[in-house]
């Protein structure tokens, strides 16, 4: 398979066809968190691409560098991913509150929360130690870096393309008429069944 | 001692994590197709909140707020590690279904969430009583809904091998339940349902209250 084609796969794999929010169901909380105002879920889509492209590239060093070498890292990659992760997203904050102030003013307040959103968390592990998501399939048992860049781009974008459209269905079912016993979450969540049912159409695209 | 069952039982009704309070969404839905996973995930969910409870709050004194999420962080990874390597050596079936979602505990912010507003203030019997308390909730919403996706999903509910319940043979089952779509549909039924249960038993008490 020629470079670009692995890469245009692995970007549509993670967008669409393994859309990590509506067909794996990792990074909920955001999901039903922040999704109330279209506003608010845009900042936090492009705060969720930022922190994934550093995180994945910190968590993809680390394995083949330190975690992967020493052979420590089938016991000790939870807790390095995670401390990595969340000591990253700290310094990034620090960064962006001196050096960047529009920029922390339209994501700073979601850069802690993303630290323990597992989306983050799932696409760096992907990213370093690929065998979750039965990528291996498209490239092979290991990513390189190129290659992890692209699918995490993939799988942010998607991320934020779900979250963003939900937004915009969660604002026009605020002027519905609903069940009293369904309203807010449990209309939200069917609503959201709804959505993934799009996404079943995309399933086995390309064998993914 | 009632202490210690009002707070094993607030976590189970009335703050159950995920159909009231709405945190740990990801893995309930994620790994409710089958019920034998379902079983599985929920009790290392109750064994790493259970213990990282236990220990954040025997050391809640010497813990300094200023850097108490990383230690908290620390501490449940460590747990989760744990629970990862025991599955893989024991239960590799059902390992290789769960995947991600083990070391995705880590970040349940069930677990983080009840280390931060319980353990870090409570005595550590009380802290086993919450943990016990919130992973059986949680343990309990995802066994049902597992339940349901299976038997409805497939027709019958098998438990390694063995079929355990089995639907008439004229039942043609919807596979839209197995699918993701269903989990998120069934699971905003089941949040409206726990929401009527809980307004009816309130609405008892109160009667009871005004009868007095």
């Amino acid at each position: 398979m020629s470079t670009v084609s692995q890469f245009a796969l692995l970007f549509i794999g993670g967008a669409l066809i393994n859309n990590i929010l509506l067909t794996r169901f990792i990074g909920l909380c955001p999901f039903f968190g922040v999704s109330g105002n279209m506003e608010t879920s845009m900042g936090m889509s492009f705060a969720v691409v930022f922190v994934m492209m550093m995180a994945s590239t910190a968590t993809w060093v680390v394995w083949e560098f330190v975690l992967a070498p020493l052979g420590v890292g089938e016991f000790l990659y939870i807790p390095a991913f995670i401390l990595i992760i969340a000591s990253l997203v700290q310094f990034v904050e620090m960064y962006l509150r001196k050096a960047s102030p529009v920029l922390y003013r339209a994501m700073g307040i979601f850069l802690p929360l993303i630290t323990t959103n597992c989306a983050v968390l799932a696409t760096a592990t992907e990213s370093a130690k690929p065998g979750f998501f039965k990528l291996n399939i498209a490239v092979g048992a290991s990513l390189s870096l190129g290659q992890a860049l692209i699918y995490t781009l993939g799988v942010s974008v998607g991320f934020g393309f779900a979250l963003i459209t939900f937004a915009a269905l969660r604002e026009r079912l605020e002027l519905a008429g609903v069940p009293r016993l369904f309203k807010g979450t449990p209309i939200a969540f069917i609503t959201a069944g709804l959505l993934s049912l799009a996404y079943v159409g995309f399933s086995g695209w390309f064998g993914l | 001692m009632a202490e210690w069952f009002r707070t094993f039982r607030q976590g189970i009704a009335i703050e159950n994590p995920l159909t009231v309070l709405m945190i740990g969404l990801c893995a309930t839905l994620a790994v409710s197709t089958q019920l034998k996973n379902a079983v599985f995930m929920g009790l290392a969910v109750v064994f790493v909140i259970t213990m990282s409870n236990v220990l954040v709050s025997v050391f809640r004194k010497h813990i300094p707020s200023e850097v108490r999420i990383p230690i908290f962080i620390v501490v449940i990874a460590s747990f989760v590690t744990i629970v990862d390597l025991v599955m893989k050596a024991f239960v590799p079936s059902v390992y290789q279904v769960l995947g991600i979602w083990i070391p995705l505990i880590v970040v349940n912010c069930m677990i983080l969430g009840r280390a931060e507003a319980f353990a870090y203030n409570n005595r550590p019997l009380l802290s086993i009583a919450d943990g016990m308390g919130m992973g059986t909730g949680f343990w309990l919403v995802m066994v049902i809904l597992a339940a349901i996706r299976e038997l409805f999903g497939t027709g019958k509910i098998v438990w390694f091998g063995s079929t355990l319940i089995a639907l008439p043979s004229g039942y043609e089952p919807p596979s839209l339940l197995l699918l993701f779509p269903g989990a998120f549909l069934v699971f905003g039924f089941m949040i409206a349902g726990s929401r009527w249960l809980n307004e009816r038993s309130q609405a008892r008490a109160e009667a009871r209250a005004c009868r007095r």
